[in-house]
């Protein structure tokens, strides 16, 4: 009975109009080449500081699945995909596009993120609630284990795992700065006021994700490949259904469980549920050439991941991929601090985030599926207008939150830094990650060991804590195994040749 | 698009990460100490934080080093030419002082100066564009801000 009237605010006509701008808006910048879901959730934070947290979060959350699903446009039509998330979408989605099929391709895109992201929700109501009645008995030890492998896993992913790990420690560093939370001592602050509490959050993931996209739009601007432009017939076939069933079921519970994994993301998903459909599959040389399954599997992984992602940041405060770890910033906007207090202190709006993932999943088929004939006419948006505009959402964002002209500077330094991490192969999202879990980090592993009298055994004896440790372990080695296993297995037909 | 040797741009990063370390080691020396039973006070962090990345810079110089013989080391990073780099440093420069023009001088003529530079740095030259949609964008953005949203801009 409580949860029904938790969730009666998602029936005011307010909260669904919200919600549905939200999501049209999140599959706009999704379908634009260049702009991510990231992006913009990070850009339109501001925008929920004076709404109900349910009614802001809401839209927030309809921009993550909107922005996942429409990178699969861009990826579909103009053979570059729309976020990383949809990378693995060009290989079947273009060569259809190229056959006559886009409407289709678009169409299965459609219905297989649908899935996918429902499969996930109900995952999502079920298993959160769970996990954060184990996490209320966490101490420092657990905590701070859990977000050393939540680091750990996020440079473990990124290409390159020395520069992954350089980003993220360079990330805590940076956390550093401002009052120590144990004793409030003032850290690399250099006198200037305006960085006492640290490095603003929300103006700093601004510039890392949305202005240093800016940098890299204006290097974009000469090139121009026209997109795909006759677009028809977007219901798949009822054969096309049943070939891609269980490519599409396998995919939304790859995406599913990679989601609720802290650190990893819809990109990491989407490639590991093709390779799966095609590994599993009877006619696996079909795939790459235009064929529905392998859409199917990478759609249905990556608007899964959105749901999922959600479960670690709001049952342990531990993002799920880089759209929650900014995500986060609109919960704080809100004075909302996620993990399992949230379930107890603000039951409500946990039930109304359920709730909106859900409508949001269902407005994104609604807009998806009504908007497929015109997707062309939204990548011919011009280019250098688009640019400015994001620059002057920007400076509007980073400044409203805190009304600090100081807050600019850190955009704009942010947004230099990330498009140089993005040249040199520097993970963005290593750094913003470490942002985040940094001071959790710090602060657990200081209480802990002086409440364990600087006795390290004794800080990392629980069980939870091993757990984590091992999991940690087992994800900074992982990467070494698979390439030796990956070399072996090159080696071997060299062998037996 | 100019291409720069991996290998190489990998040890000018690591020796730029190197004179970082050393910087933060200067900083975090200034970080005052309190008495406290524990080895970890404030500086405890910063100081871990800077022994990693320093080693990992090293490490990462140390396999730059090694990989620029080697043909594997011929993958490239893709940079933009020189003039391409000097548009990206004005457009930077342009933020910098749109940042420092915000607050003192306001919303509305900063950003219909800012709009109006940035379009005309990155290439758009066609006066109506120039001049209606730093106007347009300028004011709607006001106005949605202001009145709808009810966030404050000066």
């Amino acid at each position: 009975m409580e949860t029904l009237s938790y969730l009666a605010p998602l029936a005011q006509l307010d909260v669904l109009w919200t919600i549905a701008l939200g999501t049209l808006g999140g599959l706009i910048i999704g379908a634009l080449p260049g702009l991510t879901a990231t992006m913009g959730v990070a850009l339109l934070i501001p925008m929920t500081f004076g709404m109900a947290p349910v009614m802001g979060l809401n839209m927030l959350i309809g921009i993550y699945i909107g922005g996942i699903y429409g990178g699969c446009v861009s990826s579909i039509l103009l053979r570059t995909p729309g976020t990383p998330a949809s990378a693995a979408t060009v290989l079947d989605g273009y060569p259809m596009a190229q056959k006559g099929h886009a409407g289709k391709a678009l169409g299965m895109a459609t219905i297989a993120s649908t899935i996918g992201g429902l499969i996930a929700a109900v995952v999502l109501a079920t298993l959160a609630p769970q996990l954060a009645g184990i996490a209320l008995e966490f101490g420092a030890p657990e905590y701070f284990a859990l977000a050393l492998f939540g680091l750990t896993i996020i440079a473990s992913l990124s290409g390159d795992i020395l520069k992954g790990a350089i980003s993220g420690l360079l990330g805590i560093l940076i956390s550093c700065v401002g009052a120590d939370p144990i004793s409030g001592i003032s850290r690399f602050t250099f006198g200037i006021q305006g960085f006492a509490s640290g490095f603003a959050f929300t103006p700093a993931l601004i510039g890392l994700f949305a202005l240093s996209e800016v940098f890299t739009q204006i290097e974009r601007l000469a090139s121009k490949e026209p997109p795909v432009t006759l677009v028809k017939n977007r219901w798949p076939s009822w054969a096309d259904m049943k070939e891609s069933r269980s490519a599409l079921i396998r995919g939304s519970f790859i995406g599913t469980l990679i989601g609720i994994i802290p650190g990893t993301g819809s990109g990491t998903a989407s490639w590991i549920a093709y390779n799966e459909a095609r590994r599993s599959s009877k006619t696996p040389e079909k795939f790459g050439t235009g064929h529905m399954p392998g859409i199917a599997a990478t759609e249905s992984a990556n608007n899964a991941v959105c749901a999922a992602a959600l479960i670690p940041l709001l049952a342990l405060g531990v993002p799920g991929d880089v759209v929650t770890a900014v995500l986060m910033g609109g919960l704080m906007i809100q004075g909302l601090a996620p993990g399992p207090m949230l379930f107890q202190t603000n039951p409500d709006v946990v039930v109304g985030i359920f709730g909106g993932t859900f409508i949001a999943t269902i407005f994104m088929f609604i807009f998806g599926m009504a908007l497929i004939p015109v997707f062309s006419k939204i990548l011919m948006v011009p280019r250098r207008m688009l640019t400015i505009s994001i620059v002057l959402f920007c400076f509007i964002g980073s400044f409203s939150i805190n009304l600090n002209p100081v807050d600019l500077y850190t955009m704009v330094g942010f947004g230099v830094l990330g498009w140089g991490m993005q040249k040199f192969g520097f993970s963005q999202a290593a750094l913003c990650i470490a942002l985040i879990l940094g001071p959790m980090l710090e602060a657990n592993l200081r209480r802990g060991l002086l409440q364990a009298g600087d006795n390290l055994t004794e800080f990392l004896s629980g069980p939870i804590t091993l757990l984590f440790l091992a999991l940690t372990v087992l994800s900074l080695g992982w990467p070494m195994v698979a390439k030796a296993l990956a070399r072996k297995s090159n080696a071997r037909p060299e062998i037996t040749e | 698009m100019s291409t720069a040797q991996h290998s190489k741009a990998d040890i000018w990063i690591g020796a730029g990460l190197l004179g970082f370390c050393a910087f933060a080691t200067w900083r975090t020396l200034q970080i005052k100490q309190v008495v406290s039973s524990t080895i970890a006070g404030p500086s405890f962090v910063p100081w871990l934080m800077i022994g990693a990345v320093s080693i990992l810079s090293l490490v990462l110089i140390v396999r730059g080093l090694r990989s620029s013989g080697l043909p594997g080391s011929l993958s490239t990073e893709n940079l933009p030419d020189r003039g391409g780099l000097l548009k990206l440093a004005a457009f930077a420069v342009l933020l910098v002082a749109y940042a420092a023009a915000f607050y003192p001088v306001g919303y509305i003529p900063s950003t219909l100066v800012a709009s109006f530079a940035g379009l005309w740095l990155i290439g758009e030259r066609k006066i109506l564009v120039l001049l209606g949609f730093p106007v347009i964008m300028t004011t709607a953005v006001y106005y949605g801000f202001t009145e709808l949203l009810a966030v404050w801009l000066p």
